[in-house]
This record gives structure tokens, C-alpha cells and sequence, in this order.
């Protein structure tokens, strides 16, 4: 088993604030409008009493990529530690990336006429931090995991989440817990 | 579970010093592999900066910066509450500093609303307000008509030059008061003597949290992680709230309340405590005065089937909830401004404070009734302090009702109000009667406002003048809630020809004198830094364990002594006990013990109540303006019960007109059963593009506290009836 590195989403903690989310484009500077890293509402009542709870998601830096099957150009790099780097000086911008993903992560710059996507900050992990967004999670409810090593006990999928068959995302989760209503 | 920790910059503590990024990249036998950019030959320096918004949280940050350009803000990891994370707002700080909306230089608009602007120099714009100033004391014979309205755009504390500009002019009209938290904190100074919270990093001692009317998740995110602690030590999380908010979500149980009705539910658990004889006798015989009478009165006067009709909580609920906060030790409220933003809101206070007095929860590690803090604000406030000119017409200033602004603006009389001038607030937006508002303005011979967008209040200013942001001028600032001070350090030279307030007093102060020897006492130059150096004495350096100010250089600082507040019993009320029974309440017209006071109810007319909470992307009207929060939320909406939208022939996503006798909003339906039937909710902010502000619906009702404490009773934004209809 080689290492596949990968982001653990613990909805038990995280509190929605956004905070991941904007914390990469302070400091991968995307585009205005560009978002890597989407904090999701789940369904209010897909665990039956009606709530607020959120799951935070980036890229999944599958094991079966779709952006890498998809892509013509072979812009797409699955990397030996399991992390999918976008290649953008390949990337010719025809978005079928886009399409062929189920999580809706690569991204497509308007003024770039590029896609872009989450890489895990790999450059900040070779100098022995955490990506950007985990580094600003106020309440520690994401970090980067070795889903190889990181054991059972966790979830695959969230409610809203796709199929993880599809592309089996390297990605694991903690079920938030329900408020009880008095 | 074993979560990894994170790691941090290394020699994160030594700020401004150069940190050569090390490449200790792995190579991955990959062809392509781009190289970590910055990584190498670069150079960075990291400098502190202390978030000067109007929140809880204050956070310490780290700002890279690279060839004189912001590259990356996070937070300080020596600060322990911040504990190095900043929430969205502060991670949008870079685009708040780069946005190409940020104005660059003076403006003059020919005609207030027409958006027919032009650039000016400073010369010129000091040379018209200055003028203008001069004009005002001649016909007037006094500074009288200049109104200042300045509040939290920004708390930092060299900001309040911008006071001092003011005073350096003469006597001037005020806008006197806060909007957001009075009501609480005058009940806390009728009960304790004034406000002090527990250091908040203690809450993961506590083993029993009461989250009252407060929504950590949104406003206080690092608050958060302290109350992720406690639930791991075991600790039990309730929160208490209208709505079932993001933060009730992550408690163990929410009791969802009837808007306004807090009270009555802490007299219902006053009552059960009572009768079951759970309360700390001895503490209220050595500690407080009056918890006969109060005991009295909730015997005589409170039931908890009266409690549960209020509040819409079951009377079972309310015992449980009494049984457990009276029997487990110890026991934390945090009482949040939300719930006191009503007409009984202070009262409501007073009587959740009640609840931590008798069952001796006030002084004990890990307990208290929490609400906010002063103590940590010593300064000089030398930025503020200037006399008034030689000669000058008047004895004091003119306090006018920041509250209640438009009204007072346009009643007053001898001398009327003829200038406004602007700085750290939005008023257009953020104040009720946005109508009435709007008039104030336009009945104005001169608008000055200080900001850096172009929103509602510059639209409507004849000039405006480009501020700094944070990161462009030095300065120091400390928080409501924790008990940490941090250096702001100047990251970047001020962008394009931006200045800070207190440069523009000195500034205008030159022009001033160069026009009338003497008319303006401001200093005319200074060094910045060696001003925040100023704010500080020794009292200050004492409390904070420094040798000198310039110790701050080294991370930020923590006061001594504050992790359990009144543990001591040094309450600081004229008894110098915790008043159950408060005179000094009663001298300002409220009933002298915790009583309840009837919430505000709807009408035929106007049936349900609209609530205008904090949004999660902004801060009043700061943020959400962005692009870069826009790419996060780019539309408001109206929160309401599916089923109260069905009797409206409502579907998620239609437009609803939200209107009261005042006004209306259009806004779009978000259906979802966390709300009440009877409620609905509206998230107040600032969207650049759209003309979205909730104020239009709210009146400029005052809660029934605040004028001890702060010169005037707050808002009671929350007691909103309105009526919607499908457009």
C-alpha cells in the first residue's frame, strides 16, 4: 500500500464558519471568484431532527481521478504520495475536467482561461505545514490524513456526498452529531 | 482520536524578522512536478497586526509580506485564544487591503446621491472642510453644529483620534451611545458594578455551558474550540435561542425560546432552584444583598406553567434545565447581545445573572454569567485627548443620540446640526429608519466621511477622504471578551494616498491654523509609533507583565488575574456586594430587582417578528462587500418555517416582500424548520451591488438599558414586527 494523501472532514467539529474557505484564497491569492474549498450545508434534516451542520470540501485527490481521465492534455498528475496536481501549464482549458468530476473541484478561471483546483498545498507539506485551509480551521475539524494508514472507523460519504465508488476519493469523515431538540 | 496538531511558522515570535524559506523538498520521481514557489532564494518578513473589528475575537495575525506586498495573513499562535487561526473575515484581509474598490484618493461629489465625483488633493479637501468649519463658527458662533458619528468600524485604539479631532476643534455634537450591547451592559453594572467576564479560555473547564442567545459559530469562532474542550472533559452544551443556529448544532441540547422571553424562563428555573432548595445559600449571605426580596418576589409572583406559556418551553424542560445548571459544578453562561436587543432585554439579563448568583456560580473557576469585559482598556487615550481652542464658544459637548440618530439629528435646535462628520461607521446601512436617515443627510450643509469603499454613507457625503487599513498604520488594540493586547505593526506603506485618522486630524489641524492661528489644538506631525508608545502607562504595563511597551514587539500580551471573574467578591456596586436588590436600578427607572418585564408583542397587522442576526461573512457592513466573500455568498435571503411560508403561498427561492409601516425589503424565501413559525429572520450586512438592507424595516426603538453605562439605552433591533407577501 503506498501513501494517499488525503483530507479527513470532521462534521462533529467544524462549525461552518468558512473560515478553510477563504483561508486558501488568502493564500494560494485566487481570482475573485474562484473558490478551491466549499463549506457545504448539509440537508437540514438528513439525519431527522432539523439542524445546522456543515461538511467542508476541497479536492479529494481520488484514487481513480476523473479530471485525469478526462483531461486530453495530461495536465493532471497523480503524484506518489496520492496528491493530484493540476498542471496548469499544460491545461488548455477545455474544462472537461470540469464535467467529468463528480465534486464539482476543478475550477475554471475566467480570466486565465485555466482550470484550477486544490493541491493539498503540497509545497507548504514539503516544508512541514499544513495546507492553508486546515492551518485556519478555528475548531481543528479538517486536516490531511494518509487514508492508507488512517484504519476503519471513519465514513466514506456524508449525506449530499456523491458516490465515493465512482472515483474513490481520498477523503474520510466524522458524522456530526444531532442536537437534541428539548 | 488522536488529531494531528498543526505546526507553525518557525520563529513565528520574531516578528518582523527575515525568514529565509528553506527548500526541503521532497523529490518525487515525477517528471513536471512544479517547484514550490517562494521557495529558495526569497525573502520575507513576517509583521504582527491586531484585528481592530467590533468582535469578540480580536485576533493577534501574522501578515507575510513580500516585496513590500501582503502574501498570506493567519493568525498569532502566542496568542492562546486565537490559538493561530483567523476566521473568514480575517482571511479575506488581503483583498480588504487590494480590492480595486478601495478608494485611492479625496473626493468632492457635486450634489450628495448624484455619484458625480471627483479626485481632489488633500490639500484641497483639508482647505474645503477647514473652511467650512470656519464658516459654521461664524455664523453660529460655535463648533456646536459638527456632528461626529464615530463607532466600531474600527476599535483600535490610536482610532480614537478621531474623537480628538473633534475636541481639537472645540465643542462639537456627539453621537453618544452603542447600538449593539447597552441593555446588558447596564444590568451587569446594576448586579456586579460593572462588566467583567471570566478569561473565556476557561470555558474548557467548565462541565455544564449555557450558550444564551449567542452564536459563537458565526461571531466568536474561536470561542468555539474552548467549548469543544469542555465537551470533551465531559462538559454538557445547551443553548438557548430563537433560532437553531450553527452554533446550537453543535451543543448537546437546544431549547428553542419565543423571541425576548429570557427572563421568563430564568425566573421559571429561579423558581425551581428555589423551591428545591438547590441554590448557595452562604454564598448570597457573605456575597450579595437582596436575594430575600428577590426570593420573595419569585415565589410570590413566578410559576413555571406561567414560565412555560411565555416561552414555549415545557415546564419538564425548564426543571431538567434548572436541576442540571443548579447541581453541576461548575456551571458557565455565556448571556450573548442578541437576546438583550429588546425592550426587556436588560432586564432579561439581569435575570439570567440571578441564576448564576444563587447558585453560587459568580467567582467560581470555570462558572460565572459571562458577558463581556472593560477591564482590559487602560490606556492614555492620548490619540483623544486634545482641549478645546482657546476661547472657544461652550462648555461641553453636545451629546445627540446615536441611537436615535436621524430624530436627533434633525430636532436639534440652538444651534441646529449643519456638518456630519463620518468616520468608522456606516450609518446609511447600519442604523434603523434607513428613510429617516437618508433625510438626516440630505438636510445637511456639509458631509465629511472617512472609509475606504464607497458605500451607502459616502454616497451620500459631499467629500470623502481614503483611509488605511490595519496593515498600513501602527497601532494597538485589545479585545471585549479575552484579555490579550497585541502591537499592530505597520505591514505595508498606506496604498495610494491613503491616511490614517489621526494623520488626518493633524493634517486638517495644519490647514485649520494656517486659515485662524489657534483654531485647532491638534498637533500638526508626529511620529505614528511613537504615538501608540503614548497610550500606554504604568498601570497598563503592570497589569499586562511588561517592562515597556515596546516588549509587545515580542507577540502579544496577557493580562494578570482575569481567569475567574469576581472571584475575589470585589463587586464594584455601591454596596460593594452583588446586588439582587439594585438601587442604583431603580434611580435610573427600572424596577430594583430582577423582574420580568412584558416582551414586545405583534400586531394584526404586522403578525411576526423579524429578527436581523449577524451574518457569518461580515461584520455589521465590512466584508461582505468583497469579491472575494462575494464567491462565498452572493445573495441574501429571508429565513422562514416552511409552514408559515405554505400560509403565505411561499416556495424556497421566491421573492417575499418583508414590509412594516416603514418600510420594506425584497428579498429571497430560504425555507427551513430551524426558525420559528411565527419569526422570520434577515441577516443584516452590506451587499456592494444590491440594495439589500434590513434596516428599512427597523424602527429606532430603544431597549429599556444602557443609558448608566453608556449615555443612552441601546436599540432594541430584535422587536421588528413586519408582514410578508409573496411578489
Amino acid at each position: 500500500m503506498g501513501t494517499k494523501m488525503g483530507f479527513m472532514v470532521d462534521s462533529n467539529r467544524c462549525i461552518g464558519c468558512h473560515s478553510c474557505s477563504m483561508a486558501c484564497k488568502n493564500y494560494n491569492q485566487l481570482n475573485p471568484d474562484i473558490v478551491w474549498r466549499t463549506v457545504y450545508d448539509i440537508k437540514e434534516d438528513a439525519y431527522g431532527q432539523p439542524t445546522r451542520i456543515t461538511m467542508s470540501l476541497a479536492c479529494n485527490h481520488c484514487e481513480e481521478p476523473a479530471c485525469k481521465e478526462a483531461c486530453p492534455t495530461n495536465a493532471y498528475e497523480k503524484r506518489a504520495d496520492g496528491i493530484v496536481i493540476h498542471h496548469e501549464e499544460r491545461c488548455i482549458g477545455c474544462e472537461m475536467c470540469v464535467y467529468a468530476c463528480p465534486y464539482n473541484v476543478p475550477q475554471f478561471d475566467k480570466e486565465k482561461k485555466k482550470v484550477g483546483k486544490c493541491h493539498l498545498c503540497y509545497e507548504r507539506l514539503d516544508e512541514g505545514l499544513s495546507p492553508a485551509c486546515v492551518s485556519s480551521c478555528p475548531t481543528q475539524a479538517i486536516y490531511q490524513i494518509d487514508v492508507s494508514t488512517i484504519g476503519d472507523g471513519f465514513e466514506n460519504s456524508l449525506p449530499g456526498f456523491p458516490d465515493p465508488k465512482i472515483t474513490k476519493p481520498s477523503v474520510r469523515f466524522i458524522k456530526p452529531s444531532i442536537v437534541k431538540k428539548l | 482520536m488522536n488529531v494531528k496538531r498543526r505546526t507553525f511558522l518557525k520563529g513565528a515570535a520574531v516578528t518582523g524578522a527575515l525568514i529565509g524559506l528553506g527548500s526541503t523538498q521532497t523529490e518525487f520521481p515525477f517528471q513536471g512536478l512544479m517547484k514550490a514557489q517562494g521557495s529558495g532564494e526569497s525573502k520575507k518578513a513576517v509583521f504582527q497586526n491586531a484585528c481592530p473589528r467590533n468582535c469578540y475575537d480580536t485576533c493577534s495575525m501574522l501578515t507575510t509580506v513580500e516585496d513590500g506586498v501582503i502574501q498570506f495573513v493567519e493568525g498569532n499562535p502566542q496568542n492562546t485564544y486565537t490559538n493561530g487561526t483567523v476566521c473568514v473575515k480575517g482571511n479575506v484581509y488581503p483583498r480588504t487591503v487590494y480590492s480595486p474598490d478601495r478608494i485611492k484618493y479625496p473626493m468632492r461629489q457635486k450634489g450628495r446621491g448624484t455619484g458625480n465625483w471627483e479626485r481632489i488633493s488633500w490639500d484641497e479637501a483639508y482647505t474645503e472642510i477647514a473652511e467650512n468649519i470656519l464658516k459654521i463658527k461664524k455664523e453660529y458662533g460655535s463648533t456646536l453644529p459638527i456632528c461626529l458619528n464615530k463607532y466600531s468600524g474600527n476599535f483600535e485604539i490610536m482610532h480614537y483620534g478621531i474623537e480628538g479631532t473633534m475636541s481639537s476643534l472645540g465643542y462639537t455634537s456627539r453621537a453618544t451611545g452603542t447600538p449593539c450591547w447597552p441593555a446588558g451592559i447596564d444590568a451587569q453594572t446594576f448586579d456586579f458594578g460593572t462588566i467583567v467576564n471570566s478569561d473565556p479560555e476557561q470555558m474548557a473547564k467548565s462541565k455544564y455551558i449555557i450558550l444564551w442567545g449567542v452564536n459563537p459559530a458565526w461571531t466568536g469562532v474561536h470561542s468555539m474550540n474552548f467549548i469543544e474542550q469542555a465537551k470533551a472533559n465531559g462538559a454538557k452544551v445547551v443553548v438557548i435561542d430563537p433560532i437553531l443556529t450553527n452554533t446550537a448544532g453543535k451543543a448537546h441540547e437546544f431549547i428553542q425560546i419565543k423571541s425576548s422571553t429570557d427572563g421568563a424562563l430564568a425566573l421559571g428555573m429561579a423558581k425551581y432552584i428555589l423551591d428545591n432548595e438547590l441554590y448557595d445559600g452562604q454564598w448570597l449571605a457573605n456575597n450579595s444583598i437582596g436575594y430575600k426580596e428577590f426570593f420573595g418576589y419569585v415565589k410570590n409572583n413566578i410559576t413555571l406553567e406561567w414560565a412555560a406559556e411565555k416561552t414555549g418551553v415545557r415546564v419538564e424542560v425548564i426543571e431538567t434545565l434548572a436541576r442540571e445548571y443548579a447541581t453541576t459544578k461548575p456551571a458557565n453562561i455565556w448571556i450573548g447581545y442578541g437576546m438583550q436587543r429588546h425592550t426587556n432585554g436588560g432586564q432579561n439579563v439581569r435575570a439570567i445573572d440571578a441564576l448564576a448568583a444563587i447558585t453560587g456560580n459568580v467567582g467560581l473557576e470555570g462558572g460565572g454569567a459571562n458577558y463581556a469585559q472593560l477591564d482590559s482598556w487602560g490606556f492614555n487615550y492620548h490619540a483623544m485627548v486634545h482641549p478645546a481652542p482657546e476661547g472657544s464658544e461652550g462648555e461641553a459637548d453636545r451629546a445627540v443620540n446615536m441611537n436615535n440618530f436621524a430624530a436627533d439629528v434633525l430636532a436639534a435646535q440652538d444651534p441646529p446640526i449643519k456638518m456630519l462628520w463620518i468616520a468608522g461607521r456606516n450609518p446609511v446601512q447600519q442604523d434603523p429608519e434607513t428613510t429617516l436617515i437618508k433625510k438626516a443627510f440630505r438636510e445637511m450643509d456639509f458631509v465629511v466621511t472617512v472609509d475606504l469603499y464607497m458605500n451607502k454613507t459616502v454616497e451620500l457625503s459631499d467629500i470623502v477622504l481614503p483611509a488605511t487599513t490595519p496593515f498600513e498604520t501602527p497601532g494597538v488594540n485589545v479585545s471585549y471578551w479575552h484579555y490579550w493586547m497585541t502591537l499592530n505593526e505597520r505591514a505595508i506603506k498606506p496604498l495610494h494616498e491613503t491616511k490614517s485618522d489621526v494623520e488626518i486630524a493633524m493634517g486638517l489641524s495644519a490647514k485649520m491654523n494656517e486659515l485662524e492661528s489657534g483654531s485647532c489644538t491638534y498637533p500638526t506631525s508626529g511620529d505614528l509609533e511613537e504615538w501608540v508608545g503614548k497610550e500606554f502607562n504604568d498601570t497598563i504595563l503592570e497589569q499586562f507583565g511588561l517592562e515597556k511597551w515596546e516588549d509587545l514587539k515580542n507577540g502579544p500580551a496577557k493580562m494578570k488575574n482575569k481567569e475567574v471573574a469576581w472571584k475575589d467578591g470585589d463587586f464594584r456596586t455601591p454596596s460593594k456586594k452583588y446586588e439582587l436588590y439594585s438601587e442604583e436600578a431603580e434611580k435610573f427607572g427600572h424596577h430594583p430587582l430582577p423582574v420580568y418585564v412584558e416582551e414586545m408583542k405583534s400586531t394584526e397587522e404586522f403578525p411576526y417578528r423579524c429578527i436581523t442576526p449577524h451574518w457569518k461573512l461580515s461584520i455589521h457592513s465590512q466584508f461582505q462587500d468583497l469579491d472575494w466573500m462575494e464567491a462565498i455568498s452572493d445573495k441574501p435571503f429571508v429565513e422562514m418555517h416552511p409552514d408559515l411560508a405554505k400560509r403565505n403561498n411561499i416556495n424556497e427561492g421566491d421573492l417575499v416582500k418583508v414590509y412594516n409601516e416603514i418600510g420594506y425589503v425584497t428579498v429571497q424565501a430560504k425555507l427551513t424548520k430551524t426558525v420559528q413559525v411565527e419569526e422570520v429572520v434577515m441577516y443584516e450586512t452590506w451587499y456592494k451591488n444590491l440594495n439589500y438592507n434590513v434596516n428599512y424595516t427597523v424602527k429606532a426603538i430603544p431597549a429599556d438599558m444602557g443609558k448608566k453605562a453608556t449615555g443612552m439605552p441601546g436599540i432594541a433591533f430584535h422587536d421588528n414586527f413586519v408582514n410578508i407577501e409573496k411578489v
